[in-house]
């Protein structure tokens, strides 16, 4: 193992790590898994390819969160709201078949084949860090992932809306009590997550190959992440998805087959040592 | 926490509770008389389906209706969604392909060994999986289906599980399985019988256990696990036999899939296989037993006559999203609904 390989892992950390905090926030607030984060993700990876291809990558970052962003204010219009007295397990289906027309849809939208972004011409080349030469886009990644974490953190930390979304997320129903607009800070939070999804997307589009499977494929590893983390915590989702980012690039390094496992059994450890999760205080 | 919260649990709205109490027993008599006759009505279903083709949806059908009755079981019962079945499913299908090809066992006998381990991986699954509930359940179930999936395609089980290119199966030509050699268990009108005994006594069993002492035991703790433990009952045990027999059945599926399709490929172990199992199931609905065949029987008609430009999972996608948000019981469940509205109504 070496340093390429180790901040390989950090990369595939960080977007782990910006694509599971938006999860659970929703998670959080809503006690749904949803299962269309894979599916905003990838969208927000496709809106990025149409973009940057008219008008640069820059724009891009730009315009996939707000995008994104609008998407989170329908779904949570169209589906949370609405149906926010249902069980959690039904909404999460409803989520769940949302994932599958989303898959479909790309394909009919940007065809089936694999797609590639170029990202910007001075991040094309390698940079020379802590004494290794490393592709200077996966740096970028990196960098922009931890600010945007902590801006997350700052902004949930000091901000009124930031304690109305810790307030919810702690009881929805004694936050409502105590007067806090319960549906305006869903609102915020499924439009937040949703945005945080297609920025994860839109950062991976030129680390990654763009394909009508990806979101899926990334969804469980992000679903596992939200549990091991601990239910609704975000800084829990933070450091179990950086965390099992590096585990799994290095683990990935001394035995293949062992990797592919990983995810999985770091679940069913922890679910059956901390049922709430590392974070989770909370029982339901 | 006042009642109309949201929980984590389907029964609200998903399952009607069906009644209990004397009279029992007459009614599974009469019950079992009738699981006879349509067993019986059934097997001329070949003689009306002349078309081989459409004999072989039907087949299918029959085959992955067990999968689907086996996660309806335990929706209906604890109240719980699993996206795991499609290992039980596919580890017993795979039980088949190594015992046949590999070790040259009987067909007969690779299938018994492959609804043992099929049922084993159940057992070992259900202990690590059913003290959780909800979303917990939900993940740790589609984690360890998912592991299994994933060690299977690895190169290191190329040998037993062929990888990514799946497992054809050979057998020797005078082998048969319960009297039918190679090329007659791929003929769904001779195949039939097997599917349809097995997915009667199945559905009949399931029925039997939900309606005796030890189904009322699992509708307690759906309804309250806690004052189920006050009142004396342990819960671990009834849930894990409960999560055993509905991964037996789905394994008893995967065996009869893996013998008669002759080729076991990886995804029937994926996260898909389970997903579209739990989607038919859900769209028949989980309140009566016949809820999760209707729906797969309505998914397989579906997935051979509109999947015309490769839309299927967006139309499945659709329908799932209007039942779910509609009609809530499933098909069944609304055609139930109205069945009592009418009885009502006539008092």
């Amino acid at each position: 193992m070496n340093a390429a390989q180790l901040l390989n892992g950090v990369a595939l950390g960080s977007l782990l790590m910006v694509l599971s905090s938006g999860l659970a926030m929703i998670y959080g607030l809503r006690g749904v898994a949803n299962f269309a984060h894979g599916a905003l993700y990838m969208a927000g990876a496709y809106i990025a390819y149409s973009v940057s291809d008219r008008a640069g990558f820059w724009l891009a970052l730009l315009v996939v969160p707000l995008a994104l962003a609008v998407l989170g204010v329908v779904l949570e219009l169209a589906f949370f709201r609405p149906l926010q007295h249902r069980s959690h397990i039904e909404l999460g289906l409803i989520t769940f078949g949302l994932a599958l027309m989303a898959e479909r849809l790309v394909v009919l939208i940007w065809g089936e084949s694999t797609l590639r972004v170029n990202p910007p011409e001075f991040l094309q080349g390698t940079t020379s860090f802590v004494g290794i030469e490393y592709p200077s886009y996966r740096l970028a990644i990196i960098v922009i992932a931890v600010l945007l974490a902590a801006a997350l953190i700052v902004w949930l930390r000091s901000t009124s809306i930031g304690l109305h979304i810790r307030a919810a997320s702690q009881d929805i129903e004694t936050a409502a009590i105590m007067g806090i607009n319960v549906d305006r800070v869903s609102l915020v939070v499924v439009a937040v997550g949703a945005a945080l999804a297609g920025l994860a997307g839109a950062l991976a589009a030129p680390y990654i190959a763009l394909d009508p499977g990806m979101g899926n494929a990334f969804l469980i590893t992000v679903l596992i992440v939200v549990v091991v983390g601990g239910i609704g915590s975000i800084a829990g989702a933070m450091i179990a998805g950086m965390g099992l980012g590096i585990i799994q690039t290095v683990t990935t390094v001394w035995s293949p087959s062992l990797a592919v496992v990983v995810p999985y059994a770091a679940l069913t450890i922890v679910l059956l040592w901390r049922p709430t999760g590392l974070a989770g205080k909370r029982v339901s | 926490m006042t009642t109309t919260a949201p929980t984590d649990d389907v029964t609200e709205t998903m399952v009607a509770v069906p009644p209990a109490g004397p009279g029992r027993w007459k009614g599974t008599l009469v019950g079992l008389g009738i699981a006879l006759a349509v067993l019986l009505a059934g097997l001329a279903v070949p003689y009306v389906v002349t078309d081989t083709y459409r004999m072989s949806l039907v087949v299918d059908a029959t085959i992955l209706s067990l999968l689907a009755i086996g996660i309806g079981f335990l929706a209906r019962h604890l109240g719980i969604i699993s996206l795991g079945h499609g290992a039980f499913f596919g580890a017993a299908a795979y039980g088949v392909g190594i015992a046949t090809t590999n070790w040259g066992w009987s067909p007969t006998t690779a299938v018994g060994f492959g609804i043992l381990v099929g049922t084993g991986i159940a057992l070992v699954m259900g202990l690590l999986v059913v003290r959780a509930s909800g979303f917990g359940f939900l993940m740790l179930t589609l984690a360890l289906s998912q592991a299994l999936y994933a060690l299977s395609v690895q190169t290191s089980a190329r040998p037993l599980t062929g990888a990514h290119d799946g497992k054809l199966l050979s057998y020797d030509r005078d082998q048969t399985f319960l009297g039918l050699g190679q090329a007659d268990v791929m003929n769904p009108g001779l195949f039939w019988p097997m599917a349809w005994v097995a997915l009667t006594v199945c559905a009949t069993l399931l029925w039997v256990v939900g309606r005796s002492r030890f189904g009322t035991t699992l509708e307690g703790i759906r309804e309250n696990e806690e004052r189920m433990r006050f009142s004396g009952y342990g819960t671990f045990g009834p849930r894990l036999v409960a999560f055993v027999l509905s991964g037996a059945v789905a394994s008893v599926g995967g065996a009869l899939f893996a013998i008669n399709a002759g080729y076991v490929s990886p995804d029937i172990l994926g996260f898909s296989k389970a997903g579209d199992s739990l989607i038919a199931a859900l769209i028949g609905g989980f309140g009566l037993l016949v809820g999760p065949i209707v729906g797969t029987f309505l998914f397989v008609y579906a997935q051979a006559n509109f999947n015309f430009g490769g839309n299927l999972h967006l139309f499945t996608g659709m329908t799932l999203i209007l039942v779910l948000v509609f009609m809530p019981g499933g098909i069944t469940g609304t055609f139930q609904k109205l069945y009592h509205r009418m009885r009502k109504g006539r008092r």
